[in-house]
């Protein structure tokens, strides 16, 4: 990683999407700081980004490195965090059952990916469908069912969700405005996390799950099990396919 | 700075820094023998901190002051480093309006001449003007009060040791601390509220 993207350009991006990930426009501007719950979701991101080798700590925190570099480093990851509180504050919807029941659907979805995704790639990957799915759940179909110019069917429809919910479902709807700058905000995050550095092991599964052996190693271990299985299928009388289903699932693997 | 075992081929150090290599686009170039190996990248790094602290103050400050224009941005900012003045010309209407009882129209002037509301004084002066719009000889009008509270509240945290003192002989209260009293007598519900010889106060 070059010293200006260290130093300029990983810094300044997620410190923009600080400033947009709370910005409301309404009748007024509103800048909402990030809840408690925003931050918890944060940690867990850093522990997820981390853990797949989307993000290398110690490519910026390290004793090889001269003092100002780390420095350098503590400051991308200050403004990482940031910035993942910020997202998580951006995509919630700030008040009532919904805020709560958007913050376990980020809580279950992050353990979840902690838990089973590995992989730069694969993390990156899941982080976007996670956010872009919040993205259109929060400043589409919300939005749409909340607007002050909504038709008949849909004030009705808010009404008896409000009445049925007693009252815990509320929703302040926001300007177009605040959707584009989320956009923006989510590409700008999206894209921050892509130039973070990454680790250089490509991958984090088991040794002998990451380097495929041999062909030719494949070929004689083939030749070995198939031989033997039509030796034993020769003394029992039994057709070999349950060996060669052995083969077949090493091969896979 | 500690000096890591490197691949001149790949050009990166073992805890994943680039390293420039000679002659590679990253190295940077000697000019005129002054410009050194290490001195670039420890510039880069120093510019980017300040840059960095800037904006992470900057947006400490926005988060903080709530602004909700850009005027109110702008107006802030010039007022931090104390470069922020009223339009002394809106001002002298707004105090034309006010002194007629105009107060839409002063209140309208006094937000031409202060758009970032940052100057305590002009903030008094548009507590005031919802005072005295919104008292009535029966019965305050409570929602221009609050107003008038906002209003007055601003002008007190704004004025220099929150002590903001008006020396205008046509206004019967002269500092923020009577004004904020007034108003919030005004809109609290009390027993002296159905006293009938209320009619027969006047306003200040």
């Amino acid at each position: 990683m070059t010293a200006v993207r260290e130093a300029f350009v990983l810094p300044v991006m997620f410190l923009t999407v600080v400033l947009l990930g709370g910005v409301r426009i309404g009748q007024t501007i509103r800048l909402m700081p990030p809840p408690l719950i925003a931050l918890v979701l944060a940690m867990l991101l850093l522990g997820i980004l981390v853990r797949s080798g989307a993000l290398a700590p110690d490519r910026l925190m390290s004793p090889e490195r001269s003092a100002l570099e780390n420095l350098s480093g503590v400051m991308v990851l200050g403004t990482l965090f940031g910035a993942s509180a910020q997202i998580f504050n951006l995509l919630t919807p700030e008040y009532g059952l919904l805020h709560v029941a958007f913050g376990v659907f980020f809580f279950v979805q992050l353990a979840t990916t902690l838990a089973g995704v590995t992989g730069r790639q694969n993390v990156l990957r899941s982080l976007l469908v996670l956010f872009g799915s919040a993205f259109v759940l929060r400043f589409i179909v919300l939005e749409a069912l909340y607007a002050p110019d909504s038709g008949l069917v849909k004030r009705v429809l808010t009404a008896v969700l409000q009445g049925a919910s007693l009252g815990t479902i509320e929703y302040q709807p926001n300007a177009p405005a605040t959707g584009y700058a989320a956009f923006a905000t989510i590409a700008i995050f999206m894209t921050g996390l892509v130039l973070l550095p990454s680790s250089s092991r490509r991958s984090h599964h088991h040794p002998a799950l990451r380097e495929a052996p041999p062909r030719g190693e494949l070929l004689l271990l083939a030749i070995a099990l198939t031989g033997s299985a039509f030796t034993q299928a020769a003394t029992t009388g039994e057709a070999p396919t349950q060996s060669a289903a052995v083969v077949h699932t090493d091969r896979a693997v | 700075m500690v000096v890591e075992p490197t691949s001149v081929a790949s050009g990166f150090s073992r805890s994943g820094a680039r390293i420039p290599v000679a002659g590679s686009r990253s190295a940077p170039r000697a000019r005129n023998g002054t410009h050194t190996a290490q001195s670039s990248p420890v510039v880069v790094r120093v510019a980017g901190l300040a840059v960095t602290l800037l904006y992470g103050a900057l947006v400490v400050w926005l988060y903080a002051a709530q602004p909700q224009t850009v005027a109110q941005v702008t107006g802030g900012l010039t007022s931090s480093v104390g470069a922020y003045r009223v339009d002394p010309q809106a001002t002298e209407d707004a105090l034309a309006f006010f002194r007629r009882d105009a107060f839409p129209e002063s209140r309208a002037a006094f937000e031409r001449a202060d758009p970032a509301h940052q100057d305590a004084r002009t903030q008094f002066y548009v507590a005031y003007s919802y005072y005295r719009q919104g008292w009535g000889r029966v019965y305050n009008d409570d929602t221009l009060f609050r107003k008038g509270l906002e209003a007055v509240d601003l002008a007190i945290s704004l004025a220099p040791g929150h002590r903001l003192v008006v020396d205008d002989a046509m206004l019967g209260m002269q500092t923020a601390d009577e004004l904020r009293a007034e108003l919030e007598r005004g809109v609290t519900r009390e027993a002296s509220d159905f006293n009938p010889f209320k009619v027969f106060r006047p306003r200040k």
